[in-house]
């Protein structure tokens, strides 16, 4: 690696910081050298990369939330980089989907976003502005059978974001959505799993993407990492899908 | 619906066949006096008493001016114009030559702006009107191997939102339809290309959240939403009719 990374010398808080696409993220960060914080309500299974430390963080608590910006402020006192990959699935249909399990899947996804971002402001400010990631989908855009109350907490994402580009740009204070296709996750294998005979599952999956493949948690950190650096000053307020070409195409029968 | 299009003129390219003719068959069932036209000689079996064949590429600028001359001249107003003839090609970028390229945006893009061009300022003389243009699904998500045919259709779009807005003084509004899968002689041929057509149809299907393909009168009905006064309020979008098609994902397990 050159001198510098990427994020040399921020602070970044990843919730969801444990989870698979979490820690890739993580890792990355800390490659780039940035101080990392991963944010999520459990601890980690195994050793964190290098340069990354856990941080209690249930995204659905706002004191909880208070608190751990409390622990990022004394450490450092700001924060340059906010993502917000902290989310759950739901594998219902709307009738199928109990008002708890609705109300729990919000909680994190939309109101998770919307907790962590609102009490990372001011850290950010005191930075001089920043970047925040949320994590969409493309899911937001289009259905998957099966996943309302998912697709719905998106859908919602993206238009937060929007939101929040519009109303924090003029403190220097950048954000845009990410929306991944599909990204070989414990998620994504459980999605699998519904399915029948997974392999052959996968192989379809595979041929159904222009890319011929799947994304990987690193495709996700490595546009992750654009957005979050200085490199990225003039991208604010958008969606970005990373599906593998999957969505730019009309679905095709097979024959 | 029983919305009445008794004293208005509707102008509908390529109205011999598929989803033309059904746009056709529904303008003059509500009482609309049509005038279509294609390339040949006309759809072949009898018309309706009020609709009219003209023999038009609208490709050709000088089959574009005679076609609405006539219409001026024998009608003298023009309420709503269907912007639906249209070629497909299917090859990549890479396979297609000048030659389709000039063929494929000649009537898919070239043809929409001369019809326009033509039309409005009689539309606008009579007080307004409707413009209805036929775009694609394919106009927003690529369909494989119709490279021309899908960024004709993304031209159709943008057309669209720009006749709307600089036309929308004048009393016209002007949307596009963008059908899905329409079940035309085309498509039902595509299936009987498929090595095994049974299965392909029963894939095809399963995609659909409304359990079928579309028909011309889908689009027709739609057509006639958007230019009766129920839509006065509706310009500068593009209206998908697909079934359900493109609101999910490709990838549907269900299938595999």
């Amino acid at each position: 690696m050159s001198e510098q990374g990427n994020l040399a010398g921020k602070v970044a808080l990843v919730t969801g910081g444990c989870g698979g696409i979490g820690q890739a993220i993580c890792r990355r960060f800390a490659k780039e050298g940035a101080e990392v914080f991963a944010a999520d309500v459990a601890a980690p299974a195994g050793d964190l990369p290098a340069g990354v430390r856990y941080l209690p963080f249930d995204v659905t608590d706002e004191a909880a939330v208070l608190a751990a910006y409390r622990t990022v402020e004394d450490a450092f006192g700001k924060l340059h980089v906010l993502v917000n990959a902290a989310g759950i699935e739901i594998e219902k249909t709307i009738e199928e989907t109990s008002l708890a399990e609705w109300n729990r899947i919000f909680a994190i996804n939309t109101t998770g976003t919307f907790l962590a971002s609102k009490h990372g402001l001011p850290l950010m400010r005191k930075a001089g502005g920043g970047s925040i990631v949320n994590f969409g989908s493309y899911d937001g855009f289009i259905a998957d059978p099966g996943l309302a109350a998912y697709c719905a907490t998106k859908g919602a994402v993206h238009a937060l974001t929007r939101a929040m580009a519009c109303d924090h740009g003029p403190e220097n204070i950048r954000v845009n959505a990410i929306c991944p296709g599909y990204i070989d996750t414990p998620m994504l294998q459980s999605f699998f799993g519904s399915a029948g005979d997974i392999e052959s599952l996968k192989e379809e999956v595979r041929r159904v993407h222009p890319v011929g493949y799947y994304g990987t948690p690193d495709d996700v950190a490595n546009l992750v990492n654009w957005l979050a650096g200085d490199e990225a000053r003039y991208a604010s307020g958008q969606l970005w899908v990373l599906d593998g070409g999957l969505t730019a195409q009309v679905q095709q029968m097979r024959v | 619906m029983s919305e009445d299009f008794s004293g208005k003129v509707a102008i509908v390219t390529g109205g011999s066949r598929g989803i033309g003719r059904g746009i056709v068959a529904a303008f003059a069932q509500a009482g609309a006096q049509v005038v279509t036209c294609g390339r040949g000689s006309g759809p072949g079996d009898a018309l309706l008493e009020n609709v009219r064949w003209r023999t038009a590429d609208v490709s050709q600028e000088a089959d574009v001016a005679d076609l609405v001359a006539r219409v001026k001249a024998d009608f003298g107003r023009a309420d709503i114009l269907v912007n639906n003839a249209g070629v497909q090609s299917e090859k990549t970028v890479t396979d297609s030559s000048d030659d389709d390229w000039d063929t494929l945006m000649g009537v898919n893009a070239k043809g929409v702006f001369l019809m326009c061009r033509q039309v409005i300022p009689l539309m606008a003389s009579g007080g307004g009107g409707a413009i209805i243009n036929i775009g694609s699904i394919s106009g927003f998500h690529a369909d494989p191997g119709m490279a021309l045919y899908n960024a004709s259709k993304g031209f159709v779009h943008a057309l669209t939102r720009s006749i709307a807005v600089d036309h929308g003084p004048q009393g016209i509004r002007c949307n596009a339809i963008c059908p899905g899968w329409i079940m035309t002689e085309m498509a039902d041929q595509a299936f009987a290309y498929a090595d095994n057509p049974a299965a392909a149809e029963k894939d095809a299907l399963a995609r659909h959240a409304v359990g079928r393909m579309g028909k011309p009168q889908d689009i027709a009905a739609a057509a006639l939403w958007l230019a009766s006064d129920q839509a006065g309020f509706v310009t500068g979008q593009t209206h998908v009719v697909d079934g359900g098609l493109t609101a999910a994902s490709p990838v549907n397990p269900a299938l595999f």
